[in-house]
């Protein structure tokens, strides 16, 4: 810091070290390009840390494997033992982690589970995540939409989510459809307000006026400026909603639109495992290891990712 | 004379409750006592007892939230088992399970039993809830009382059916009252109808202090009635009626005439009973408070009963494997009876055609029948015994017994039901094939059935396509154990019958829609339980004919429904038991209901001395005479106990 | 500011009349065997059930029931709960309730709010060093292990190790000690979280590397600007989060037995306590719109760059 005050202050050039240059067409043209692309620089700058590299790797595997693995296993989730000796067996060698409360084998149970869990949490990932980032920056954008947003946001987010979820679970089936729409219902409209909040400290910051002055069309400064500003955001929320989607699902099954029994997700095994947590703990250990995994890689992933999609981290 | 009889029946009944509870389980060495002689037991069974110390106050919990005091309009267990403790009734069994005076002193009926007198003790006043006697003073117009509270619809007692059919003029009443409500009938007046109770039901003050009970029909399981039912507790009914809606919301909305009142009650926490100090049997009284507290979950109070902090834990089978093997182990008694049969419910009239031309079918339902392992279901409750909690029938064993001491269901028909093992699966597989014969073409398809959708929304929809695999849509609650009970169902009915022939499918419902299934039908099979409430099978057989609010299946039995006509017109009390052991039996051996395990939940842990409490068979736990130890009950020490009691049992009621 | 204030009170109203009166005609599509428990509605026959329901008044046209509702409202009389506590007045169990999830959520509120900034703060201190480590520890514990899971485990083991009780007693103040750590642990997380992460997004802007350029104080810069800043999207929640304290914890309150409001709602919609659900919602309603216009209004207070308080 000293060093630049001291360049400051001396404000004299030496006539002798420096002369002026000559305007060369090429060479201004050749400053004018640069190779810079925003969404390699984020991968590159996203992979240079070997654990991130690392953490990929695992999750695409157990992502793989929860895939791969119920088209070839010939053993059935659901095949139930009717011998009790059966039950709530012990890790063996036939069964690596046990068997459940009705002999089930929990490790072919957890694959189907992750595989189950992952699909659906991604499509709630997707549906709370995107709808919301867009309507909430054009909601925190246009000043005109924010009283009747807010009012659509208070009335739906204070209507108890049990009540239509209790109506809902009275006019339609349990599917994995059913249980889609009651988990996506409201989490787009929270997502929405939350990126709302964040657009409105955003769309005055000086560069965003500077570019309205210019006459940049809202939509305009709403795709290129805010959203790549909040881009770590959106990846770090989108990384939240897939731990959140399972947990929420366990609540749903208890309020009445759960899956079909038969159904396996990481949710349901966690679940039906609880109940037995402090007399076979093993039951849960498989599950809730693939589940911390899971969640954990995906939040270290989405921050990192968040960091190496700022442009001011690309070096 | 009839006093007499009375007492003849309830000494047999004892008697043979004595012989037919369910044998506890003790492992390899049956029975320690049995080789002993009487004297070696009794001498043991009572050093037992003198070698502990004895507490005053009792620490126990309860699951669930309860809602009001009322007990007249209250179906939570803990509920009840407060009021049975607060509020004495006429008659209460003593630790033999014999009736015994209580408020009433004494008690006779006339020769065919439809006519009840009972003597109430003289003096008695009810307390507050800070125990100080108050102005009112127990009468037999509270017991008539009781009955006008409850005769009126406006005051919405829960559980009137059996009382309001038996007790006369009780039914006319009510519903006289409810039309005058609803505007269907308008020309007579509402306080005219509810001034002429006393004329119109047959319940009255004959003088201060004694009330008779005019009966519909013959009752000889009237005492046990009178045990079981809350609402045959006296009321003050001018303090009622004063406090309206308020009445018994909380302790102090109330006043009490038992062992106890209640001291504290702080809802969904704690609830403090305190012995009554103006009781009338108070020297009977071994603890002088009762603390319940609410703990919902099962392990934090099964932890908590091993800190010390409560007295009393459930065990279920899980926790029982669990605990094997521990400093505990030692400590685990296994429970004596109930009265609760878990069956199948089957719809005789849903939407899914498959079924129903199937379940309309004879040997179907006997496949059905026959294709359930009812071991295994019984292991998921009772891992070490679980023959001990099979139940073929749906009044259980040692509920009932007929004057000369014979259970109700050692009457043939039921008596070979009883004995049939019905895990056969070969059988099953026998009859499937012989229904599949008489409704299905060669190609599989189920003659005259259409494909379609099912609606059974909000429960659940489905396809079916009109051929085999017979779809069947199981229904029960989405509690964790039921739905692997669920699971059981499925693997044992399709692997003993074939999955070729039955698709199972099981749908769980969230328990608060229990009316938006059973009621209008939205199942094909249908798990539910039902609980002999009183010596008498009238309780839940009067209840399953065609037209009764208990058949919800809607299966139609003319057949049956004449054997019960039959029954209630009976002659004597045997013949009226033997025409219901026929209807039952009629019911299950054809599959209309198939019951298959008791509702007992294997274990329990305790600081309590056992049968120092009064035998309750059909009412609640009362806890007067309950002795307390400061350590917990063994199990050697609990069979010493059990053997001695039995004979002092015998004893007991061969002197009296 | 107060032509503003009135308007906002105004769309408030409007907002809580819709959703009240929009609840209040969902609840009446519900089946009316709804209103029975299980027991009951096994123990009933038709008749005496239609004479309970039309006794209760719930017969009526709903719109009869909803002025009948609010015509009590006005001379102060929720009425009385239907399947939960039957024949208890509402008002006299709020009143119960209240008070002791108020208690808890306050006090794990506040415990959540100082360690959950501190962790926040410790994290962006030592920004990749152990303290962030830690942390992030921390919250990925919290979030990635699901909760019944954890809470059950210092429910029986931590209450064991520190000899503390296992369930909640009013008298003995130990017993405050384990419910309120398991309420704050998620807040903690929370507020750490998002703390870390808008500080290190302001601590990238230009604003500050110039304040540090210009020559300001570290200290200064991050105390003045940085956490100032950052902490803004964090207020907007504070006075909803202050406010919902009261409607608990369904897990926490029944695994430690606390009577509180905790699953109130929920177990109400589930038995179909309609006259409960109704003013719960109601209540909840009115809370809701106080606190997001006293969070604009807090955010407006602290961050001058926005203002709500413009012609909209």
């Amino acid at each position: 810091m000293e060093n630049m005050q001291n360049t400051k202050s001396s404000r004299t050039l030496n006539p002798l070290k420096f002369r002026a240059a000559v305007f060369d067409n090429m060479l201004s043209e050749d400053t004018g390009y640069s190779n810079y692309s925003y969404w390699r620089s984020t991968i590159r700058t996203f992979f240079k840390n070997k654990a991130v590299l690392a953490l990929v790797i695992l999750i695409s595997l157990i992502i793989i494997m929860s895939f791969v693995y119920p088209l070839v296993s010939p053993v059935d989730p659901n095949k139930v033992s009717l011998f009790p000796l059966e039950w709530n067996n012990r890790p063996n060698s036939e069964h690596w982690f046990g068997t459940d409360t009705l002999g089930r084998d929990i490790w072919t149970r957890a694959w189907y589970g992750v595989r189950n869990s992952f699909l659906l949490a991604l499509c709630i990932a997707i549906s709370d995540v995107g709808i919301g980032m867009i309507v909430g920056a054009i909601w925190g954008y246009n000043k005109k939409l924010d009283p009747i947003m807010i009012e659509i946001y208070n009335v739906i987010t204070n209507i108890p989510s049990t009540v239509y979820l209790v109506l809902l679970a009275y006019i339609m089936n349990t599917s994995y459809l059913t249980l889609f729409i009651s988990m996506a219902s409201r989490g787009w409209i929270v997502e929405a307000r939350f990126f709302r909040n964040r657009i409105l400290s955003i769309r005055d910051s000086e560069y965003n006026v500077a570019s309205r002055c210019l006459g940049t069309p809202m939509r305009r400064i709403a795709t290129k400026n805010i959203i790549p500003h909040i881009i770590s955001l959106i990846i770090m929320e989108a990384a939240l909603c897939i731990p959140y989607s399972i947990g929420s699902e366990v609540f749903l099954g208890f309020v009445g639109v759960g899956l079909p029994v038969d159904a396996i997700t990481l949710g349901n095994i966690v679940n039906q495992g609880r109940a037995s947590f402090t007399l076979h703990p093993y039951q849960m250990l498989l599950p809730t290891i693939i589940l911390c995994i899971i969640t954990v890689a995906f939040y270290v992933i989405g921050n990192k990712f968040a960091d190496a999609s700022d442009p001011r981290n690309h070096v | 004379m009839k006093r007499i009889l009375a007492i003849l029946l309830v000494l047999a009944m004892a008697l043979s409750v004595a012989a037919c509870q369910e044998k506890p389980v003790t492992g390899e060495n049956q029975d320690p006592a049995a080789s002993q002689q009487p004297e070696d037991v009794a001498n043991a069974a009572q050093q037992i007892i003198e070698g502990k110390e004895f507490e005053r106050v009792y620490k126990t919990y309860f699951t669930s939230s309860y809602a009001s005091f009322n007990y007249y309009s209250t179906a939570y267990a803990t509920v009840r088992e407060i009021i049975a403790n607060c509020i004495d009734g006429l008659v209460e069994p003593n630790t033999y399970g014999v009736y015994v005076p209580s408020l009433a002193e004494s008690w006779k009926s006339n020769e065919d039993q439809t006519v009840w007198t009972f003597k109430i003790r003289e003096g008695l006043k009810w307390v507050d809830h800070t125990g100080a006697e108050t102005e009112y003073e127990v009468t037999a117009q509270d017991f008539v009382d009781g009955i006008r509270y409850i005769g009126d619809p406006l005051n919405g007692a829960y559980s009137l059916r059996v009382i309001r059919n038996l007790i006369s003029g009780l039914y006319d009443y009510y519903w006289t009252l409810d039309d005058i409500d609803s505007g269907t009938i308008t020309d007579q007046k509402r306080e005219d109808v509810v001034a002429s109770f006393d004329e119109m039901v047959g319940v009255k003050a004959v003088d201060e202090y004694t009330v008779e009970y005019t009966l519909e029909n013959s009752a000889p399981y009237f005492l046990s009635l009178i045990e079981s039912s809350m609402l045959m507790l006296p009321v003050e009914y001018d303090y009622a009626v004063a406090l309206g809606d308020d009445f018994a919301v909380d302790n102090e909305h109330m006043l009490y005439c038992g062992a106890y009142y209640v001291s504290a009650f702080e809802r969904d926490k704690a609830i403090t009973l305190t012995a009554n100090p103006n009781y009338w049997d108070k020297e009977n009284i071994t603890i002088d408070t009762i603390e319940y507290q609410m703990i919902p979950d099962g392990t934090t109070s099964l932890e908590m009963f091993k800190r010390g902090e409560i007295d009393y834990a459930s065990v279920e089978a899980e926790a029982y494997l669990s605990l094997q093997g521990t400093e505990w182990e030692d400590n685990l008694l296994p429970t004596s009876h109930s009265f609760s049969t878990n069956y199948l419910w089957l719809d005789f009239a849903g939407e899914n055609p498959e079924f129903n031309k199937f379940i309309n079918n004879e040997n179907f339902r006997k496949a059905l029948m026959y294709s359930l392992n009812r071991e295994s279901l019984a292991s998921l409750r009772e891992p070490v015994d679980p023959s001990r909690i099979l139940r073929n029938t749906i009044n259980a064993e040692g509920a009932i017994y007929d004057s000369n001491g014979v259970d109700y269901t050692d009457y043939s028909p039921l008596k070979e039901i009883k004995e049939t093992d019905y895990n056969q699966p070969e059988l099953a597989k026998q009859y499937m094939e012989a229904a599949i014969k008489e409704l299905c073409d060669e190609n599989g398809n189920i003659i005259g059935c259409e494909a379609g959708t099912v609606d059974y929304l909000p429960v659940c929809s489905f396809d079916v396509d009109g051929k085999l695999p017979v779809t069947i849509c199981y229904v029960g609650t989405d509690d964790e154990s039921e739905i692997i009970m669920a699971q059981l169902f499925k693997a044992m009915i399709e692997e003993s019958i074939g999955a070729e022939y039955i698709d199972f499918q099981i749908q769980a419902y969230s328990g608060w829609t229990y009316g938006t299934v059973a009621d209008p039908l939205n199942y094909d099979i249908y798990f539910d339980s039902l609980s002999t409430g009183y010596a008498d099978p009238s309780g839940i057989l009067t209840r399953m004919t065609t037209d009764g609010a208990e058949n919800v299946g809607k299966y139609d039995v003319p057949e049956y429904d004449a054997l019960i006509e039959k029954a209630l017109n009976a002659a004597t009390f045997e013949e009226r038991l033997q025409y219901f052991a026929e209807a039952e039996a009629y019911l299950c051996s054809n599959g209309f209901v198939i019951p298959f395990i008791s509702s007992l939940r294997g274990y329990y842990m305790s600081y309590s001395v056992p049968y120092t409490s009064p035998l309750t068979l059909y009412g609640n736990t009362k806890y007067k005479g309950t002795l307390v130890m400061s350590e917990p009950l063994t199990k050697a020490e609990f069979e010493t106990l059990d053997a001695a009691y039995e004979i002092e049992r015998a004893e007991a009621l061969s002197a009296k | 500011m107060g032509k503003y204030i009135l308007k906002r009170t105004l769309n408030s109203l409007i907002t809580v009349v819709i959703v009240f009166v929009s609840v209040f005609m969902l609840l009446r599509l519900m089946p009316l065997s709804g209103y029975f428990p299980q027991e009951m509605l096994k123990e009933t026959d038709e008749a005496t059930r239609m004479s309970y329901l039309r006794n209760q008044g719930l017969l009526d046209h709903p719109v009869v029931q909803l002025g009948r509702f609010v015509a009590n409202l006005f001379q102060g009389d929720l009425g009385r709960s239907l399947t939960v506590y039957p024949k208890v007045p509402i008002s006299t169990l709020l009143a119960e309730k209240i008070p002791i999830t108020a208690a808890f959520g306050f006090s794990s509120m506040l415990l959540g709010i100082v360690l959950g900034l501190s962790l926040g703060l410790l994290m962006v201190r030592f920004k990749d060093r152990w303290g962030d480590r830690l942390g992030t520890g921390y919250i990925l514990i919290v979030r990635a292990i699901p909760n019944l899971i954890y809470l059950f485990f210092i429910q029986v083991w931590v209450s064991l190790w520190l000899d503390l009780p296992m369930v909640f007693d009013k008298d003995i103040p130990s017993s405050w000690i384990l419910p309120v750590i398991c309420l704050a642990l998620g807040s903690i997380a929370w507020y750490a979280l998002w703390l870390r992460r808008f500080m290190v997004d302001e601590e990238n802007r230009d604003y500050v590397k110039f304040a540090l350029v210009k020559g300001l104080p570290k200290k200064q810069v991050w105390k003045r600007h940085v956490f100032k800043n950052a902490i803004i999207p964090l207020v907007i929640y504070l006075p909803s989060d202050l406010l919902f304290i009261i409607s608990g914890s369904l897990v926490i309150e029944s695994l430690y037995s606390i009577p509180g409001t905790g699953g109130l709602l929920t177990t109400a919609i589930k038995s179909q306590d309609n006259n409960l659900v109704q003013v719960i919602v109601l209540m909840y309603a009115i809370l809701s719109v106080i606190g997001v216009f006293l969070g604009d209004l807090l955010v407006a207070a602290v961050d001058p760059r926005i203002k709500l308080t413009e012609e909209a």
